[in-house]
Protein backbone atom coordinates (compact mmCIF):
# COMPACT_ATOMS: atom_id res chain seq x y z
CA UNK A 1 0.00 0.00 0.00
CA UNK A 2 2.47 2.65 -1.17
CA UNK A 3 -0.44 5.41 0.14
CA UNK A 4 0.74 4.43 3.64
CA UNK A 5 4.75 5.28 2.79
CA UNK A 6 4.62 8.79 3.57
CA UNK A 7 7.95 10.49 2.20
CA UNK A 8 9.42 12.93 4.75
CA UNK A 9 8.25 15.59 3.73
CA UNK A 10 4.81 14.52 3.39
CA UNK A 11 4.94 13.45 7.20
CA UNK A 12 6.77 16.28 8.58
CA UNK A 13 4.13 18.71 6.36
CA UNK A 14 0.73 16.67 7.79
CA UNK A 15 2.56 15.92 11.47
CA UNK A 16 3.51 19.21 12.57
CA UNK A 17 0.58 20.99 12.38
CA UNK A 18 -1.59 17.77 13.80
CA UNK A 19 0.66 16.93 16.29
CA UNK A 20 0.34 20.41 18.15
CA UNK A 21 -3.08 20.67 17.21
CA UNK A 22 -2.69 23.75 16.03
CA UNK A 23 -4.16 25.63 13.09
CA UNK A 24 -2.56 26.99 9.86
CA UNK A 25 -2.33 30.13 8.45
CA UNK A 26 -1.30 30.64 4.80
CA UNK A 27 0.60 33.78 4.32
CA UNK A 28 3.13 35.54 2.77
CA UNK A 29 6.12 37.08 3.20
CA UNK A 30 6.03 41.21 4.15
CA UNK A 31 8.42 43.74 2.86
CA UNK A 32 8.97 46.84 4.09
CA UNK A 33 7.96 49.64 0.91
CA UNK A 34 5.74 51.96 2.33
CA UNK A 35 1.97 51.02 1.58
CA UNK A 36 -0.85 53.85 0.53
CA UNK A 37 -3.83 54.84 2.04
CA UNK A 38 -5.56 52.53 0.37
CA UNK A 39 -3.03 49.28 0.86
CA UNK A 40 -5.13 45.82 2.22
CA UNK A 41 -5.53 46.31 5.73
CA UNK A 42 -3.92 49.46 6.08
CA UNK A 43 -5.92 52.39 7.18
CA UNK A 44 -4.17 56.19 7.75
CA UNK A 45 -6.12 59.31 9.30
CA UNK A 46 -7.83 60.17 6.02
CA UNK A 47 -8.53 56.09 5.10
CA UNK A 48 -10.26 54.23 7.92
CA UNK A 49 -12.78 52.16 7.58
CA UNK A 50 -15.72 54.42 6.32
CA UNK A 51 -18.19 51.76 7.37
CA UNK A 52 -19.41 51.23 3.97
CA UNK A 53 -18.55 47.78 2.75
CA UNK A 54 -15.73 48.49 0.60
CA UNK A 55 -13.57 50.16 3.03
CA UNK A 56 -9.37 49.84 2.25
CA UNK A 57 -9.00 47.80 -0.50
CA UNK A 58 -12.22 47.44 -1.22
CA UNK A 59 -13.41 44.10 -1.65
CA UNK A 60 -12.24 43.60 -5.17
CA UNK A 61 -8.40 43.86 -3.56
CA UNK A 62 -8.45 39.68 -2.72
CA UNK A 63 -7.07 38.93 -5.67
CA UNK A 64 -4.04 41.50 -4.74
CA UNK A 65 -0.91 39.79 -4.31
CA UNK A 66 2.90 39.72 -5.67
CA UNK A 67 3.86 38.23 -9.13
CA UNK A 68 2.33 35.17 -10.09
CA UNK A 69 4.80 32.94 -11.51
CA UNK A 70 5.14 32.03 -15.56
CA UNK A 71 6.63 29.40 -17.67
CA UNK A 72 5.18 25.74 -18.39
CA UNK A 73 3.12 23.48 -16.09
CA UNK A 74 5.77 21.94 -13.90
CA UNK A 75 5.75 17.87 -13.89
CA UNK A 76 6.81 15.65 -11.41
CA UNK A 77 9.07 12.57 -12.62
CA UNK A 78 6.75 9.80 -13.85
CA UNK A 79 5.02 12.84 -16.05
CA UNK A 80 1.99 14.02 -13.82
CA UNK A 81 1.29 17.69 -13.24
CA UNK A 82 2.88 19.10 -10.06
CA UNK A 83 -0.03 20.91 -8.41
CA UNK A 84 2.51 21.48 -5.19
CA UNK A 85 2.55 25.31 -3.92
CA UNK A 86 1.11 27.70 -1.85
CA UNK A 87 -2.19 29.19 -3.62
CA UNK A 88 -4.16 32.50 -3.04
CA UNK A 89 -7.19 33.14 -4.52
CA UNK A 90 -7.65 34.98 -7.52
CA UNK A 91 -9.95 37.52 -6.05
CA UNK A 92 -12.81 36.47 -9.30
CA UNK A 93 -14.75 33.98 -7.59
CA UNK A 94 -18.08 36.29 -6.81
CA UNK A 95 -19.74 36.36 -4.68
CA UNK A 96 -17.25 34.92 -2.05
CA UNK A 97 -17.75 31.92 -0.20
CA UNK A 98 -21.42 31.19 -1.94
CA UNK A 99 -21.84 27.76 -3.54
CA UNK A 100 -24.40 29.44 -5.68
CA UNK A 101 -22.24 32.00 -6.93
CA UNK A 102 -23.18 31.55 -10.57
CA UNK A 103 -26.74 30.55 -10.17
CA UNK A 104 -29.47 33.35 -10.91
CA UNK A 105 -30.19 35.08 -7.57
CA UNK A 106 -27.81 33.12 -6.20
CA UNK A 107 -30.62 30.59 -5.11
CA UNK A 108 -29.42 26.83 -4.70
CA UNK A 109 -31.72 24.12 -6.35
CA UNK A 110 -32.88 22.65 -3.14
CA UNK A 111 -35.16 19.88 -2.07
CA UNK A 112 -37.63 20.51 0.74
CA UNK A 113 -35.54 18.77 3.07
CA UNK A 114 -32.31 20.96 1.49
CA UNK A 115 -34.46 24.18 2.16
CA UNK A 116 -35.51 22.71 5.92
CA UNK A 117 -31.58 21.88 6.13
CA UNK A 118 -30.69 25.86 5.13
CA UNK A 119 -33.29 26.95 7.47
CA UNK A 120 -32.16 24.93 10.33
CA UNK A 121 -28.43 26.21 9.95
CA UNK A 122 -29.34 29.74 9.45
CA UNK A 123 -31.40 29.70 12.41
CA UNK A 124 -30.05 27.10 15.14
CA UNK A 125 -26.21 25.93 14.18
CA UNK A 126 -23.24 28.16 15.36
CA UNK A 127 -20.80 28.40 12.27
CA UNK A 128 -19.22 24.75 12.80
CA UNK A 129 -15.98 26.66 11.91
CA UNK A 130 -16.13 28.22 14.72
CA UNK A 131 -16.22 25.57 16.88
CA UNK A 132 -13.20 24.54 15.84
CA UNK A 133 -14.31 21.67 13.64
CA UNK A 134 -12.62 21.75 9.91
CA UNK A 135 -14.41 23.16 7.11
CA UNK A 136 -13.95 19.44 5.38
CA UNK A 137 -15.95 19.65 1.68
CA UNK A 138 -17.13 21.38 -0.05
CA UNK A 139 -16.54 24.52 2.07
CA UNK A 140 -12.79 24.59 1.90
CA UNK A 141 -13.10 25.09 -1.92
CA UNK A 142 -15.68 27.72 -1.56
CA UNK A 143 -14.55 29.63 1.32
CA UNK A 144 -11.85 32.72 1.06
CA UNK A 145 -8.74 30.90 2.37
CA UNK A 146 -6.06 29.97 0.65
CA UNK A 147 -4.35 26.46 1.12
CA UNK A 148 -0.63 25.11 0.58
CA UNK A 149 -0.41 21.65 -1.54
CA UNK A 150 2.06 19.00 -1.36
CA UNK A 151 1.87 16.68 -4.05
CA UNK A 152 4.52 13.27 -3.51
CA UNK A 153 4.32 10.09 -4.72
CA UNK A 154 0.76 8.57 -4.51
CA UNK A 155 -0.01 11.41 -2.15
CA UNK A 156 -1.63 14.97 -2.69
CA UNK A 157 -1.65 16.79 0.81
CA UNK A 158 -3.58 20.07 1.17
CA UNK A 159 -2.93 22.06 4.00
CA UNK A 160 -5.48 24.51 5.07
CA UNK A 161 -6.13 27.38 8.34
CA UNK A 162 -6.64 26.25 11.85
CA UNK A 163 -4.62 22.96 12.00
CA UNK A 164 -6.89 21.41 8.91
CA UNK A 165 -5.50 19.08 6.34
CA UNK A 166 -6.80 16.06 4.14
CA UNK A 167 -3.77 13.61 2.32
CA UNK A 168 -5.96 12.52 -0.62
CA UNK A 169 -4.67 9.03 -2.19
CA UNK A 170 -3.75 9.82 -6.22
CA UNK A 171 -2.97 6.16 -7.16
CA UNK A 172 -6.12 5.65 -8.52
CA UNK A 173 -7.49 3.15 -5.90
CA UNK A 174 -11.01 2.51 -5.59
CA UNK A 175 -12.97 3.47 -2.71
CA UNK A 176 -13.91 1.04 0.27
CA UNK A 177 -16.94 -1.00 0.80
CA UNK A 178 -18.20 0.90 3.80
CA UNK A 179 -15.79 3.73 4.46
CA UNK A 180 -15.94 5.91 7.98
CA UNK A 181 -17.62 9.32 7.85
CA UNK A 182 -15.65 11.98 7.67
CA UNK A 183 -15.60 15.39 7.40
CA UNK A 184 -13.94 15.32 3.84
CA UNK A 185 -15.35 12.19 3.06
CA UNK A 186 -13.77 9.18 1.92
CA UNK A 187 -11.22 11.04 -0.93
CA UNK A 188 -9.82 8.65 -3.90
CA UNK A 189 -7.67 10.41 -6.54
CA UNK A 190 -6.66 10.01 -10.08
CA UNK A 191 -5.10 11.43 -13.46
CA UNK A 192 -7.86 12.10 -16.72
CA UNK A 193 -4.74 13.22 -18.50
CA UNK A 194 -3.53 16.65 -17.09
CA UNK A 195 -6.82 16.83 -14.72
CA UNK A 196 -6.69 15.04 -11.15
CA UNK A 197 -9.68 14.31 -10.10
CA UNK A 198 -10.63 13.17 -6.65
CA UNK A 199 -13.94 11.15 -5.79
CA UNK A 200 -15.06 11.79 -2.24
CA UNK A 201 -17.94 10.05 -0.41
CA UNK A 202 -19.05 9.43 3.15
CA UNK A 203 -19.40 12.47 4.75
CA UNK A 204 -20.83 13.14 8.54
CA UNK A 205 -24.60 14.14 8.21
CA UNK A 206 -24.69 18.03 8.11
CA UNK A 207 -22.12 18.64 10.86
CA UNK A 208 -20.95 21.13 8.41
CA UNK A 209 -21.73 23.76 6.22
CA UNK A 210 -21.33 23.47 2.56
CA UNK A 211 -20.16 27.05 2.16
CA UNK A 212 -19.61 30.55 4.31
CA UNK A 213 -23.55 31.30 3.60
CA UNK A 214 -24.67 28.41 5.86
CA UNK A 215 -25.66 26.06 2.69
CA UNK A 216 -26.17 22.30 4.12
CA UNK A 217 -24.99 19.05 2.95
CA UNK A 218 -26.25 15.47 3.93
CA UNK A 219 -25.02 12.21 4.11
CA UNK A 220 -25.28 11.56 0.65
CA UNK A 221 -22.85 14.11 -0.32
CA UNK A 222 -20.81 12.86 -3.05
CA UNK A 223 -17.63 15.17 -4.49
CA UNK A 224 -16.22 15.38 -7.32
CA UNK A 225 -13.56 17.89 -7.71
CA UNK A 226 -11.26 17.93 -11.22
CA UNK A 227 -8.11 19.97 -10.52
CA UNK A 228 -5.82 21.37 -13.13
CA UNK A 229 -2.85 23.50 -13.12
CA UNK A 230 -2.71 25.77 -16.37
CA UNK A 231 0.85 26.90 -15.74
CA UNK A 232 3.18 27.55 -12.88
CA UNK A 233 0.95 30.23 -11.69
CA UNK A 234 -2.64 28.99 -11.98
CA UNK A 235 -4.49 26.07 -10.59
CA UNK A 236 -8.33 25.77 -11.68
CA UNK A 237 -10.90 23.46 -9.83
CA UNK A 238 -13.83 22.34 -11.33
CA UNK A 239 -16.14 21.44 -8.50
CA UNK A 240 -19.45 19.11 -8.39
CA UNK A 241 -21.56 18.88 -5.63
CA UNK A 242 -23.87 16.02 -5.72
CA UNK A 243 -26.37 15.48 -2.97
CA UNK A 244 -29.63 14.46 -3.86
CA UNK A 245 -31.28 14.62 -0.53
CA UNK A 246 -30.92 18.03 -0.15
CA UNK A 247 -30.09 18.93 -3.98
CA UNK A 248 -32.21 18.53 -6.87
CA UNK A 249 -29.97 18.41 -9.07
CA UNK A 250 -25.86 18.32 -8.82
CA UNK A 251 -24.17 21.72 -8.09
CA UNK A 252 -21.71 22.72 -9.93
CA UNK A 253 -19.31 25.24 -8.96
CA UNK A 254 -15.92 26.74 -10.32
CA UNK A 255 -12.98 28.85 -9.42
CA UNK A 256 -8.94 29.62 -9.62
CA UNK A 257 -5.71 29.98 -7.24
CA UNK A 258 -2.58 31.57 -8.30
CA UNK A 259 0.28 30.74 -6.66
CA UNK A 260 1.73 32.63 -3.79
CA UNK A 261 5.34 32.58 -3.88
CA UNK A 262 6.75 32.30 -0.55
CA UNK A 263 3.70 31.72 1.29
CA UNK A 264 3.83 28.92 3.68
CA UNK A 265 2.06 27.31 6.57
CA UNK A 266 2.43 28.58 9.58
CA UNK A 267 0.48 28.12 12.75
CA UNK A 268 -2.86 29.13 13.93
CA UNK A 269 -4.59 27.74 16.52
CA UNK A 270 -8.87 27.91 16.11
CA UNK A 271 -9.02 26.39 20.57
CA UNK A 272 -6.09 28.93 21.79
CA UNK A 273 -8.58 31.35 22.96
CA UNK A 274 -12.11 30.96 21.28
CA UNK A 275 -13.69 33.67 23.57
CA UNK A 276 -16.45 34.23 21.02
CA UNK A 277 -17.76 30.46 21.50
CA UNK A 278 -16.78 30.39 25.02
CA UNK A 279 -18.41 33.51 25.88
CA UNK A 280 -21.64 32.61 24.43
CA UNK A 281 -21.52 35.79 22.08
CA UNK A 282 -21.33 34.44 18.80
CA UNK A 283 -25.31 34.08 17.52
CA UNK A 284 -26.61 31.32 15.27
CA UNK A 285 -25.99 31.34 11.79
CA UNK A 286 -24.30 33.89 9.23
CA UNK A 287 -25.49 36.60 10.19
CA UNK A 288 -27.83 38.81 7.30
CA UNK A 289 -26.63 37.74 3.61
CA UNK A 290 -26.16 40.85 1.25
CA UNK A 291 -28.24 41.36 -2.20
CA UNK A 292 -24.99 40.48 -3.59
CA UNK A 293 -24.43 37.31 -2.38
CA UNK A 294 -21.97 37.74 0.75
CA UNK A 295 -22.39 37.15 4.19
CA UNK A 296 -22.65 41.05 6.19
CA UNK A 297 -24.58 44.25 6.27
CA UNK A 298 -25.40 46.20 3.22
CA UNK A 299 -25.74 49.28 5.33
CA UNK A 300 -23.68 49.38 8.07
CA UNK A 301 -23.49 52.57 10.08
CA UNK A 302 -20.39 54.62 9.66
CA UNK A 303 -17.64 55.12 12.19
CA UNK A 304 -16.31 58.12 13.47
CA UNK A 305 -13.84 59.86 11.31
CA UNK A 306 -10.43 59.23 12.57
CA UNK A 307 -9.03 61.23 15.59
CA UNK A 308 -7.28 64.51 14.79
CA UNK A 309 -6.50 68.00 16.30
CA UNK A 310 -9.85 69.33 15.09
CA UNK A 311 -11.77 65.91 15.94
CA UNK A 312 -10.21 64.85 19.25
CA UNK A 313 -11.03 61.39 20.32
CA UNK A 314 -13.91 61.25 22.66
CA UNK A 315 -15.90 57.74 23.86
CA UNK A 316 -19.12 57.63 22.18
CA UNK A 317 -21.82 54.93 23.66
CA UNK A 318 -24.69 53.55 22.05
CA UNK B 1 -3.34 62.87 25.92
CA UNK B 2 -0.83 61.30 24.45
CA UNK B 3 -2.14 61.21 20.32
CA UNK B 4 0.24 63.10 18.07
CA UNK B 5 -1.94 64.58 15.79
CA UNK B 6 -0.89 66.57 12.39
CA UNK B 7 1.03 64.17 10.11
CA UNK B 8 0.09 60.33 11.48
CA UNK B 9 2.74 57.61 10.10
CA UNK B 10 1.39 55.28 7.14
CA UNK B 11 2.07 51.84 8.33
CA UNK B 12 5.23 50.36 6.08
CA UNK B 13 3.60 46.88 5.15
CA UNK B 14 4.12 45.96 1.59
CA UNK B 15 0.49 44.09 1.76
CA UNK B 16 0.53 44.36 -1.98
CA UNK B 17 3.70 42.18 -2.20
CA UNK B 18 2.88 39.30 -0.84
CA UNK B 19 -0.65 38.83 0.32
CA UNK B 20 -2.04 35.96 2.89
CA UNK B 21 -5.45 34.42 1.71
CA UNK B 22 -6.95 34.01 5.03
CA UNK B 23 -10.58 32.45 6.40
CA UNK B 24 -12.65 33.81 8.68
CA UNK B 25 -13.27 32.13 11.56
CA UNK B 26 -16.58 33.35 12.13
CA UNK B 27 -18.85 36.10 10.28
CA UNK B 28 -18.71 39.56 11.15
CA UNK B 29 -22.73 39.89 11.41
CA UNK B 30 -23.35 36.70 13.22
CA UNK B 31 -22.02 38.39 16.31
CA UNK B 32 -21.57 42.12 15.55
CA UNK B 33 -24.33 44.73 15.36
CA UNK B 34 -23.78 46.80 11.87
CA UNK B 35 -25.98 49.53 12.97
CA UNK B 36 -24.49 50.05 16.54
CA UNK B 37 -20.76 51.74 15.63
CA UNK B 38 -19.13 52.75 19.10
CA UNK B 39 -15.28 54.70 19.58
CA UNK B 40 -14.28 53.93 22.68
CA UNK B 41 -11.43 55.77 24.29
CA UNK B 42 -9.37 54.04 27.43
CA UNK B 43 -6.75 52.90 28.92
CA UNK B 44 -5.18 49.40 27.65
CA UNK B 45 -5.57 47.05 31.06
CA UNK B 46 -4.68 43.76 28.96
CA UNK B 47 -3.59 41.77 25.38
CA UNK B 48 -4.47 38.51 24.67
CA UNK B 49 -2.22 38.10 21.67
CA UNK B 50 -4.10 35.11 20.32
CA UNK B 51 -5.97 32.91 18.22
CA UNK B 52 -8.77 33.10 16.24
CA UNK B 53 -8.47 36.74 17.53
CA UNK B 54 -7.07 39.06 19.44
CA UNK B 55 -8.03 40.65 21.73
CA UNK B 56 -7.31 44.02 24.44
CA UNK B 57 -9.19 45.15 27.23
CA UNK B 58 -9.46 48.80 27.84
CA UNK B 59 -10.53 50.36 30.95
CA UNK B 60 -13.06 53.25 29.60
CA UNK B 61 -14.95 56.01 31.45
CA UNK B 62 -18.66 56.82 30.62
CA UNK B 63 -20.63 59.57 30.36
CA UNK B 64 -20.91 59.87 34.25
CA UNK B 65 -17.20 59.01 35.17
CA UNK B 66 -17.84 55.05 36.00
CA UNK B 67 -14.85 52.82 34.69
CA UNK B 68 -16.09 50.20 32.26
CA UNK B 69 -13.59 47.53 31.21
CA UNK B 70 -13.82 46.80 27.15
CA UNK B 71 -12.75 43.86 25.75
CA UNK B 72 -12.00 44.56 22.25
CA UNK B 73 -11.91 41.71 19.33
CA UNK B 74 -9.22 42.05 16.34
CA UNK B 75 -7.89 39.80 13.81
CA UNK B 76 -4.97 37.18 14.54
CA UNK B 77 -1.85 37.82 15.46
CA UNK B 78 -0.85 36.83 11.87
CA UNK B 79 -3.01 39.39 10.18
CA UNK B 80 -2.31 41.82 12.54
CA UNK B 81 1.25 41.22 12.18
CA UNK B 82 0.73 41.96 8.61
CA UNK B 83 -0.71 45.31 8.47
CA UNK B 84 2.45 46.58 10.60
CA UNK B 85 0.87 45.89 14.42
CA UNK B 86 3.24 44.22 16.62
CA UNK B 87 2.59 42.82 19.84
CA UNK B 88 4.53 45.36 21.73
CA UNK B 89 3.31 48.45 20.06
CA UNK B 90 0.28 46.88 22.55
CA UNK B 91 1.79 48.57 25.77
CA UNK B 92 -0.49 48.74 29.05
CA UNK B 93 -1.54 51.74 30.39
CA UNK B 94 -1.53 53.60 27.26
CA UNK B 95 -4.45 55.21 25.79
CA UNK B 96 -5.91 53.62 22.62
CA UNK B 97 -8.66 54.95 20.22
CA UNK B 98 -11.32 51.79 19.15
CA UNK B 99 -13.31 52.24 16.29
CA UNK B 100 -15.89 49.30 15.69
CA UNK B 101 -19.15 47.87 16.78
CA UNK B 102 -20.93 46.57 19.34
CA UNK B 103 -21.77 43.20 19.53
CA UNK B 104 -25.39 42.16 19.39
CA UNK B 105 -25.59 40.57 22.96
CA UNK B 106 -25.61 43.77 24.73
CA UNK B 107 -22.11 42.52 26.06
CA UNK B 108 -18.90 44.92 26.44
CA UNK B 109 -17.31 43.78 23.76
CA UNK B 110 -16.98 45.22 19.91
CA UNK B 111 -15.31 44.39 17.22
CA UNK B 112 -12.51 46.96 16.75
CA UNK B 113 -12.35 48.02 12.82
CA UNK B 114 -9.61 50.58 13.70
CA UNK B 115 -7.14 50.76 16.14
CA UNK B 116 -5.48 54.36 16.89
CA UNK B 117 -2.26 54.46 18.35
CA UNK B 118 -1.11 56.88 20.74
CA UNK B 119 1.71 57.76 17.96
CA UNK B 120 -1.40 58.46 15.73
CA UNK B 121 -0.81 55.38 13.74
CA UNK B 122 -4.39 53.97 12.61
CA UNK B 123 -4.72 50.13 12.08
CA UNK B 124 -7.36 48.54 10.19
CA UNK B 125 -8.38 45.40 12.99
CA UNK B 126 -11.11 43.18 11.21
CA UNK B 127 -10.52 39.63 11.05
CA UNK B 128 -9.90 38.97 7.43
CA UNK B 129 -13.10 37.65 5.14
CA UNK B 130 -15.44 38.32 8.04
CA UNK B 131 -17.62 40.65 5.65
CA UNK B 132 -17.82 43.40 8.18
CA UNK B 133 -17.01 46.67 7.44
CA UNK B 134 -13.70 47.64 5.47
CA UNK B 135 -13.03 43.75 5.29
CA UNK B 136 -11.50 42.79 1.67
CA UNK B 137 -10.19 39.23 2.28
CA UNK B 138 -7.05 40.10 4.08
Amino acid sequence: MKHLIFSPLIAAAVAVPFLIFAGVEMWGQVNSSPATPGSPGVTSPNAGPSGASGGPGGRGGRGRGGPIPTGPTPRTADGHPDLSGSWRDDGNAKPHGNLGKDYPGFKLPFTAAGEAAHSYNVEHTIDPESLCLPGGLPREDIGDGGFQLVQSGPDAVFLYMYGTFRDVPIDGRKHTEDPDPTFFGEEVGTWDGDTLVIDSIAFKDQKTWSDENADPHSDQLHIIERWTRSDAGHLHLELIVDDPKFYKEPVHYQRSWVASVGGHTREQACSENNFDVAGGHLGFGPGPIRADGTRGYDNPAPLPPPPSKDNPAKTTLQ
Amino acid sequence: MKYRFGVLTILAVGMAAFVAPVSAHHSFAAEFDGSKAIRLVGKLTKVDWSNPHTYFYLDVKDDRGKVVNWACEGGGPGALSRRGLAKGDLKLGDTIVVDGYRAKDGSNLVDARRVTLPDGRSIYGGTPGDGGPGDNGQ
